[in-house]
């Protein structure tokens, strides 16, 4: 069927991914891409599945991807899933990863003889929520473009538009799947890093509803998109729609309300003391107002349409 | 009012007893439960013409709207939940400031209120749903005592969805709503959680006057117009007019009947 090159292969979605995709036998080879040594996890290279360690903030490693392995290979498709996890690092190296490598990635496969698809996985994080905004979030919803917002979600608005600026423009067919939070390690879930703590904190007098993305509708999606032959920006909604304080009550965590100007505070110190990874001021709007992704286009195009709940007692073990 | 039963309450349940909206039906039937006895015995709420109100598929209730806090709705949501069976919960829309409150937002959100969005409405629209909307907006509800029973200016999104999402409106005038607690004045400056002014009663609490919920005939704005004319604003105001009018033939019906305010 097709010869596939994943980046982001040491990420929790990337590894799924490619052991979903292993799993299929009408998928040719895989060219899984990561920076990390070879995770466990992942199937021994053979004649249908090669892991390369790259740099993909290199420019000149990228070229030698792109125009070495993956030439030989004939990749067809490229799945670029690769983001920087950590909230709390900032600076030039994470911007590159997040925005440059994926700016040189479209220039580079422009003039790739055999890549005719690429699948970008952004998030819904680049959406902005305000009270006066839908709660419900289609492709055209305003992203969050606001000077005030963090590296982290800049980034990720400016990765996701690069992409959207080459569609139709250029030779290879685009798609953007905006997912909604997957709950697991090493995806750089916000949601995840709140729920590690025993006790989570939220704005007292709010309880906004947010949906979650199991890993194998993540995976579906991924895969619809490898096979369809539309272009287009999609939300990927889960299964999960349920308001902040039962997340947490499902994950066997303790919900404790307060005021919303000392969660700030509470949350900086507890990453300085403990070193955890939620950004309360990443949250902020999220944890006051819903945000529900509108999965309407995805049904429609993709034939995308969530199936598998998350395994909330199963994930929070 | 009967006892609601939260299982009887259909709605489209996201998963885990919550639609995408945040509607819960046990929150729902708790708040009924504590609404009703202002329902039942404060404002003693007299229904007229809820034969009107649909059984089923997608509408749009448009009403007047009055009385310094939006007590009017919440008579007009537990009407349609006594006269519905099964019940069903009027999604009422709510201004874009509501969400910024602590508590209100969240428990309107509960009970099935809905930002007031295009995107919001179509997919309400689009699942069947029954809106609830008071297209004079804030101010309907902030205008001072001796303009009560004035229609303020008459918005005009309900007959725009009406007509391009082919669903009826059904007019609701609302009478006893603008004596219950009587606006003396506002102060324009307040604006605390984005509220577009602190209201100043002349009473510390709302009288007990006698609310009569009066449902028109449902209007077919569908029947008349075709699907492109909600591009064309004067089709629509002519339309909204339509609707504006039969809800200002009923507050006068409304008016002429009653016995008093409070009785």
């Amino acid at each position: 069927m097709t010869r596939v090159l994943v980046t982001g292969a040491t990420t929790g979605i990337g590894t799924a991914l490619l052991q979903r995709l292993f799993a299929r036998p009408n998928v040719e080879h895989i060219l899984a891409v990561g920076i990390e040594e070879r995770p466990s996890a992942l199937p021994p290279d053979s004649d249908r599945f090669t892991y390369v360690v790259c740099d993909l903030t290199r420019s000149r490693q990228m070229r030698q991807l792109i125009f070495g392995p993956a030439r030989t290979l004939g990749i067809h498709v490229v799945v670029h899933s690769a983001l920087h996890r950590s909230a709390l690092d900032t600076g030039k190296h994470i911007h590159a990863l997040n925005v440059e490598c994926t700016r040189e990635l479209l220039r580079l496969i422009e003039r790739h003889p055999t890549i005719e698809r690429f699948v970008y996985r952004s998030v819904a994080e680049v959406y902005r929520l305000d009270h006066d905004l839908p709660n419900l979030i289609g492709e055209d919803h305003p992203l969050e473009l606001s000077s005030r917002a963090p590296q982290w979600v800049r980034d990720r608005v400016e990765g996701d538009l690069t992409v959207c600026t080459q569609m139709g423009m250029s030779s290879v067919s685009i798609v953007v799947l905006r997912c909604a939070e997957i709950l697991m390690p090493e995806v750089g879930s916000q949601l995840w890093d709140y729920l590690r703590s025993a006790v989570c904190l939220r704005p007292i007098g709010f309880d906004p509803m947010i949906n979650v993305l199991s890993v194998p509708d993540a995976v579906r999606a991924i895969e619809r998109a490898l096979t369809c032959r539309v272009q287009g920006v999609f939300n990927i909604p889960g299964c999960d729609t349920l308001p902040l304080s039962r997340i947490t009550k499902n994950w066997g965590r303790r919900d404790i309300p307060l005021p919303g100007p000392l969660l700030s505070p509470a949350y900086r110190l507890r990453t300085r003391t403990i070193g955890t990874e939620f950004r309360y001021d990443l949250n902020l709007t999220r944890f006051h107002f819903s945000g529900v992704l509108d999965g309407t286009r995805a049904r429609d195009k993709l034939h995308y349409e969530p199936q598998h709940s998350v395994q909330w007692r199963k994930a929070a073990s | 009012m009967p006892r609601l039963d939260p299982n009887d309450i259909k709605f489209r349940d996201a998963g885990h007893g919550y639609d995408i909206f945040g509607l819960n039906p046990r929150t729902v039937a708790a708040a009924t439960r504590i609404a009703g006895l202002l329902y039942d015995h404060y404002f003693r709420v007299t229904s007229h013409g809820a034969h009107h109100i649909p059984a089923g598929g997608s509408a749009i209730l448009a009403a007047n709207h009055s009385g310094t806090l939006p007590l009017d709705a919440a008579m007009l949501y537990i009407d349609v939940l006594t006269h519905t069976d099964p019940p069903r919960v009027p999604r009422a829309l709510l201004d874009v400031f509501v969400p910024r409150f602590p508590f209100v937002g969240a428990f309107f959100a509960r009970v099935g209120g809905v930002g007031g969005t295009r995107r919001n409405c179509r997919r309400l629209l689009q699942d069947g749903e029954l809106i609830m909307v008071f297209p004079e907006g804030a101010p309907g509800i902030a205008k001072t005592f001796n303009h009560r029973y004035e229609l303020q200016p008459w918005r005009v999104g309900h007959a725009e969805l009406a007509i391009e999402y082919r669903v009826p409106v059904i007019p609701v005038a609302i009478i006893g709503a603008e004596e219950q607690w009587p606006l003396i004045a506002r102060i324009d400056r307040f604006k605390v959680f984005g509220a577009p002014y602190l209201p100043i009663p002349a009473t510390p609490l709302p009288l007990p006057a006698h609310y009569h919920i009066h449902y028109g005939e449902p209007i077919a704005l569908h029947e008349d117009y075709s699907r492109p004319d909600p591009d064309d604003p004067e089709i629509v105001a002519a339309a909204a007019a339509r609707v504006e009018s039969a809800v200002q033939v009923l507050i006068e019906r409304g008016l002429r009947e009653r016995k008093g305010i409070f009785r």
